[in-house]
């Protein structure tokens, strides 16, 4: 096929040149900005000069709130009370210790260390196995409140209502302090860009679309979004130390909760999720506040309310999207997507074999209120079996993988993986002990592509680079034949919200291959896939449990597919496990066959 | 029309004709002010004495000759919102002098522009006290001012000896409130009870019940001007409270929209609309006259805006000009006699201004119980000599 | 005795600002943040009642029908497209209340406006006086607490809503319309809403910012009830009496953030609140 192979060709070449001007184009953009930053107080009057200086100082919270808010899907209030917090600590050091430079440097790492402290307590408030989105954003709104009125309680200390005035700063002029908040600002918007690029980035999408898949992929939504929360506290409490310094003045409105959300209306209005929309609305918006508001003070609160509603109904990207749409019509404006290249891991050493049983269930029950789901079930898996889990809907075969999934779901009894108890363990604890879990509707990430998805399954094995992409992609063969088989790699740079539900069920299976799990947990693979699908999966469990010696469990009703490739059958039914046999036992006992006719009440 | 049309062109050609062309530009005057947010309530009145000041001084040649311009900025009452207004005022519209009334975050916020902008700045509403700045002069009441006539007239008129005092929690409330009980200790009486609830807190149960338990003699409070001195009040009486009730925080305009519920509350203040003077009784009847049906009845926070304005114009006669250094040496020295009496800001940047006791009446007017004279500031800005 | 008074009349007065926040929650699963500018909705329905000389008594009924309309208005236009964006809701329906509080000022300006009272004076109760018209609220309370728990058990309305809460897909599988279902809900909570702010008149001063300081206590509240008015009943005694003990024996000013601290935690701790319970 030559057509191909020219195209191949052709495609080859330019890519990484692409690549490395779109790597490249941050720090280019960054660099002419932040030499158009220098010389613009040579040109601005100084009015313009000192509100721009607060504004770029207000669009460095507000790349803060776009980053939790746009890319990790936490809606936060927040961000105000870190910045007061950051600009309290400066204000109160210059004020009570001087502002030598000793004292100057303590105050500054008083700004970011305090907020990051409080960025701590309220992430692990916020984010825990279960918590809501809705919850973290009630915190958010809680802390604002909460910091506003300690600033009020602080008296003399904090000046209360009045705040804190007349401390020493920075020796700058104004200029100096525009330089500063433009220098503040293009730098973190630079990292931020840089780390919304990364791969690492990718996991703040991956948490906002499915924190469930990133958990049993093994990633730690939670620590992901703490951590988050306490980086980005500290980032606003630095751009409250510059606020401090350039205005010289800190009122307790800084840390409150109305300038908290009018930081998330800047950012709505410039387009979450953009980085450069938020930065740019903020100013503009700020910038046009500080002309007009003057003259028609209600009025100004009426349009940007009336604005703020139309755009979150109607423009849900902002002005971004307005921009973007117009630039996409354009023909530059269109980017191949980015893809890496796909590589084998070499085979992992096999494990010792061992008969002790890698998956072991000892009497376990569940039950919800009065009903009971299951009860009494003992079972032991080892490598290299493919245990089939059979019975009618209602069996309860899903609990039971929800129960062997995740230690936290309250259940009687005993699962161990390889001789370790899940007692009590989140699924990406659980993950970590070499469980792979495929849900029995896809999961995977929709805003991602395949390559992303992948990428993060390998990030327990391989890591996030925080800095750029990876230019390889380092895969498990088993989940490089599943993703050849199905046609997916081929498919890198696709977006998987435009995947066929079959090629979603094969991504998922690709992505829990590429865990390299011990123990596979496979809630109907095949449902609503061809023949053909369904005879490549079944190919990719028979080397996986046959060769490569995982422990495999499966739940499936295609009784014609379960007989191909098991090496044991389970038959649950009505919560209880009534037959444990090889697929011959089973099959051919007459207990399964009133069962699955709908008659037996054992 | 006509004839406007033709003074206009003929101040234009004298304008043009002239050769001392800078001199004759007009004195601006930034009024950085609260229309939106917490002051807004109050704002408009401080707008009017403003326009009223400006009228009467221009149409009475203005200035050294030059006219006055206003130039009004929404400060929204904040400290975010006075930043944007006083750096408006400084650095687009050039004003060579800030008159203004603000909220205390919003006074704060600015004063580092007014320093870097080397303007001076007449603040015009009573505050906490001690805010000191060398561009910054006060010509309304501080605590010392206007809390002892309220304790002295509790203490010898009723007899008063034990006090409940209750307050926002914010830099006024607390302020007023500390040297309240500081005054109160000091003549012999005692505080048993200070309770504050946040600016915003609208349920005053538990300090009202706690007020109930103290069974104190008097109650004097210090709310947050407007919401929180209403709700108060309402819940006070709903509560049914009769005690001795005095509020350091309410103005004729709030007592008169709180209707009977303020009935029989006491105030202190440099100006109730009841002074019988002829300064006052002419500046009402020329604000009447300008207003009309628009007029928001002057106050003690609009007054000193009017008198600010000709307490300026008088430094800046005796500066000889606007240069600010002139002016700040000026200030100090001159005095205006305006509807609150002979004003002069000659005390540590802070004026001796005469007190009057006031009562709330039925139908919200306020009734002049006594008045004391020429009350000293105390020692305020005592490094401002 | 007092205490014990104070405690059931704040719970009463919370359970009134909050009532029409947990209908709507409840139903549409949407946090209506406008809720405060529907409080003072309804107030001002209580000074134009006052100005067109009604009967104090007749703001009731008024502000109930007006809140009910703006709320469908709301409804149609505002949160109908929001239904699958929850978070989206929160910021529209805040943006929603910025409007509302700046039209209001608008029409009847910034000034504190004046209302005729209710019900004055006080009533000897246990030997002390106390707040008559607080014990009003407390029966209010108990009236719309009652009124809301028939509209739930007995009528059509109700029962379609209680599906509705309990799985929304089954329940449009069986006819129910739901989208109706969602507008007269809305409806009743932003009338509920506009009632309180009405109640809420003689406690406190009239403006167009009066509706935010009781939002984020109702907001919390509702957390922690999750869509049971009966445990809104029992956060409302909680918490109120939380709130009267710490501002009692601790502080007032600890005791004003009370509610959303302890709120806050107990979330934390059992994240369905009391509902469970």
């Amino acid at each position: 096929m030559p057509d191909d192979v020219s195209a191949l060709g052709l495609a080859a070449r330019p890519a990484p040149a692409g690549a490395r001007l779109s790597r490249a184009a941050p720090f280019v953009v960054a660099g002419l900005a932040a030499v158009a930053l220098w010389i613009a107080p040579l040109v601005l009057d100084t009015f313009a000069v000192n509100v721009l200086t607060r504004s770029m100082i207000y669009a460095v919270l507000a790349v803060t709130v776009d980053l939790l808010w746009g890319f990790a899907g936490i809606l936060t209030f927040g961000q105000a009370a870190f910045f007061g917090v950051g600009a309290y600590a400066t204000a109160m050091a210059l004020t009570y210790l001087g502002a030598t430079p000793e004292w100057i440097a303590v105050a500054l790492a008083l700004a970011v260390v305090a907020p990051m402290a409080l960025g701590l307590a309220v992430g692990w408030l916020s984010f825990y196995h279960r918590s809501t989105a809705l919850y973290a954003s009630v915190i958010s709104l809680v802390t604002p409140i909460v910091v506003t009125q300690l600033i009020y309680s602080g008296g003399e200390w904090t000046g209360s209502s009045s705040g804190l005035v007349g401390f020493d700063v920075l020796p700058l002029e104004l200029e100096g302090f525009f330089r500063l908040a433009a220098l503040l600002l293009i730098a973190v918007t630079l990292a931020a860009w840089v780390f919304v690029r990364s791969d690492a980035g990718r996991a703040l999408v991956a948490v906002r679309d499915n924190d469930a898949r990133c958990a049993y992929l093994g990633l730690s939504p939670k620590r992901l979004q703490i951590a988050l929360t306490t980086v980005l506290a500290g980032v606003a409490g630095l751009a409250g130390f510059v606020f401090a310094n350039a205005s010289s003045v800190v009122a307790p409105e800084n840390a409150g909760f109305l300038f908290g959300t009018e930081l998330v209306i800047w950012v709505a209005l410039g387009g979450r999720g953009t980085l450069l929309g938020p930065v740019l609305g903020t100013i503009a918006i700020d910038y046009l506040a500080a002309n007009l508001s003057g003259d028609l003070p209600f009025l100004w609160q009426l349009l940007l309310g009336t604005a703020f509603v139309a755009v979150i109904i109607l423009l849900p990207g902002g002005l971004a999207e307005v921009a973007r749409r117009a630039w996409g019509a354009l023909p530059v404006g269109r980017r191949p997507g980015f893809a890496p290249r796909l590589v084998a891991s070499p085979p992992r050493a096999e494990a010792a074999p061992s008969d002790a049983p890698l998956l072991k269930i000892d009497g376990l029950a569940k039950s919800y209120g009065s009903l009971t789901v299951l009860e009494n079930i003992d079972l032991e898996i080892r490598a290299g079996e493919l245990v089939s889990l059979v019975g009618p809907n209602g069996a309860g075969k899903t609990t039971l993988m929800r129960c062997l999934s995740d230690g936290t779901e309250p259940f009687t009894g005993a699962v161990s993986i390889g001789g370790v108890s899940t007692a009590g363990l989140t699924p990406n604890r659980i993950v970590a002990l070499g469980v792979g879990r495929k849900f029995q509707v896809a999961s995977v990430f929709e805003s991602l592509t395949v390559a992303d998805c992948l990428l993060l399954a390998r990030a327990p094995h391989d890591g996030l680079s925080a800095f750029g992409r990876a230019e390889s992609l380092t895969l498990p063969q088993a989940a490089l034949d599943v993703l050849r088989m199905t046609g997916l790699d081929r498919m890198l740079a696709e977006p998987t919200r435009l995947l066929s539900h079959g090629q979603k069920q094969a991504l998922e299976l690709a992505m829990v291959v590429a865990l390299e799990p011990r123990v596979i947990l496979l809630d109907e693979p095949t449902a609503g896939l061809t023949k053909a699908e369904r005879t490549t999966i079944g190919a990719v469990l028979k080397t996986l449990t046959a060769d490569l010696g995982i422990a495999a469990v499966l739940v499936e009703h295609d009784l014609d597919f379960v007989r191909q490739i098991s090496s044991r059958i389970v038959v649950l039914h009505q919560g209880r496990l009534v037959l444990d046999g090889t697929v011959d036992e089973v099959v051919n006992s007459d207990l399964v066959r009133t069962i699955y006719s709908g008659g037996a009440h054992v | 029309m006509l004839k406007r049309h033709l003074a206009g062109v003929a101040a234009a050609l004298a304008l043009a004709a002239s050769p001392a062309f800078a001199a004759d530009k007009p004195i601006v005057i930034g009024v950085p002010v609260g229309l939106s947010g917490a002051n807004s309530v109050v704002a408009p009145s401080v707008v009017q004495s403003a326009e009223l000041a400006v009228e009467e001084i221009n149409a009475a040649g203005g200035v050294l000759g030059r006219q006055l311009k206003l130039e009004v900025a929404d400060d929204a009452s904040g400290a975010a919102g006075a930043q944007k207004a006083f750096d408006s005022l400084i650095y687009q519209k050039k004003v060579d002098v800030l008159i203004s009334m603000e909220t205390s975050a919003a006074r704060n916020a600015g004063l580092p522009a007014v320093t870097k902008g080397k303007v001076p700045y007449i603040y015009t509403s009573f505050y906490e006290g001690r805010s000191c700045n060398k561009n910054l002069f006060v010509n309304a009441w501080v605590p010392e001012q206007q809390v002892p006539p309220i304790v002295d007239a509790f203490a010898k008129g009723k007899g008063a000896k034990t006090y409940f005092l209750i307050g926002s929690d914010y830099a006024f409330g607390r302020g007023m409130l500390a040297f309240t009980k500081s005054y109160i200790e000091k003549i012999g009486g005692k505080v048993v009870g200070e309770e504050y609830l946040p600016m915003d807190g609208s349920d005053w149960t538990a300090i009202i019940s706690k007020l109930k338990d103290a069974k104190p003699d008097a109650l004097i409070t210090s709310t947050a001007g407007g919401a929180p001195n209403v709700t108060l009040t309402k819940q006070l009486r709903g509560a049914g409270v009769t005690l001795p009730y005095a509020n350091l925080a309410v103005d004729e305009g709030t007592a008169k929209s709180m209707g009977a519920d303020a009935e029989g509350i006491y105030l202190s203040a440099s100006y109730v609309t009841g002074i019988d003077s002829p300064e006052n009784k002419t500046f009402l009847a020329a604000m009447e006259k300008k207003f009309g049906a628009g007029l928001k009845t002057p106050n003690d926070l609009s007054v000193p805006q009017y008198e600010a304005i000709y307490l300026y114009k008088a430094a800046v006669e005796k500066a000889g000009g606007t240069e600010t250094a002139k002016v700040l040496e000026a200030l100090p020295t001159v005095s205006f006699t305006g509807p609150r009496g002979s004003i002069s800001m000659s005390k540590q940047h802070h004026a001796p201004l005469t007190m009057y006791l006031g009562q709330v009446q039925g139908d919200g007017s306020v009734k002049v119980v006594s008045s004391f004279k020429d009350v000293d500031p105390g020692e305020q800005c005592p490094k401002l000599n | 005795m007092l205490l014990i008074l104070d405690v059931l009349t704040t719970a009463g007065i919370l359970f009134v600002v909050s009532i029409g926040l947990l209908a709507v929650f409840g139903v549409l699963k949407i946090i209506n943040f406008a809720h405060g500018a529907w409080l003072t909705i309804g107030a001002y329905c209580a000074v134009v009642a006052a100005q067109l000389g009604l009967n104090p008594w007749a703001a009731l009924p008024l502000a109930f029908v007006i809140g009910a309309a703006l709320g469908g208005l709301a409804e149609l236009f505002i949160i109908r497209p929001l239904y699958r964006r929850p978070l989206d809701a929160i910021l529209a329906t805040w943006g929603l209340g910025i409007v509302i509080g700046q039209l209001i000022t608008l029409g009847f300006g910034r000034d504190v406006q004046m209302t005729t009272n209710l019900f004055s004076g006080t009533v000897e109760i246990f030997g002390a006086d106390y707040s008559a018209y607080r014990l009003v609220a407390l029966g209010a309370a108990v009236v719309i607490g009652v009124a809301f728990a028939l509209t739930i058990e007995g009528t059509r309305l109700g029962l379609s809503a209680r599906a509705v809460i309990m799985n929304e897909t089954l329940a449009r599988g069986l006819g129910i319309d739901t989208a109706r279902v969602r507008l007269f809900t809305f409806m009743i909570g932003a009338g509920l809403a506009a009632l309180a702010g009405v109640l809420l008149t003689p406690l406190t001063s009239v403006d167009p910012n009066m509706g935010v300081s009781w939002l984020i206590g109702a907001f919390m509240l509702v957390m922690v009830a999750d869509a049971s008015f009966l445990a809104l009943g029992v956060a409302c005694l909680v918490f109120g009496a939380a709130q009267v003990l710490i501002s009692t024996f601790v502080s007032p000013i600890l005791g004003s953030i009370a509610i959303a601290v302890l709120a806050a935690l107990v979330l934390r701790i059992s994240p369905k609140g009391f509902s469970r319970a």
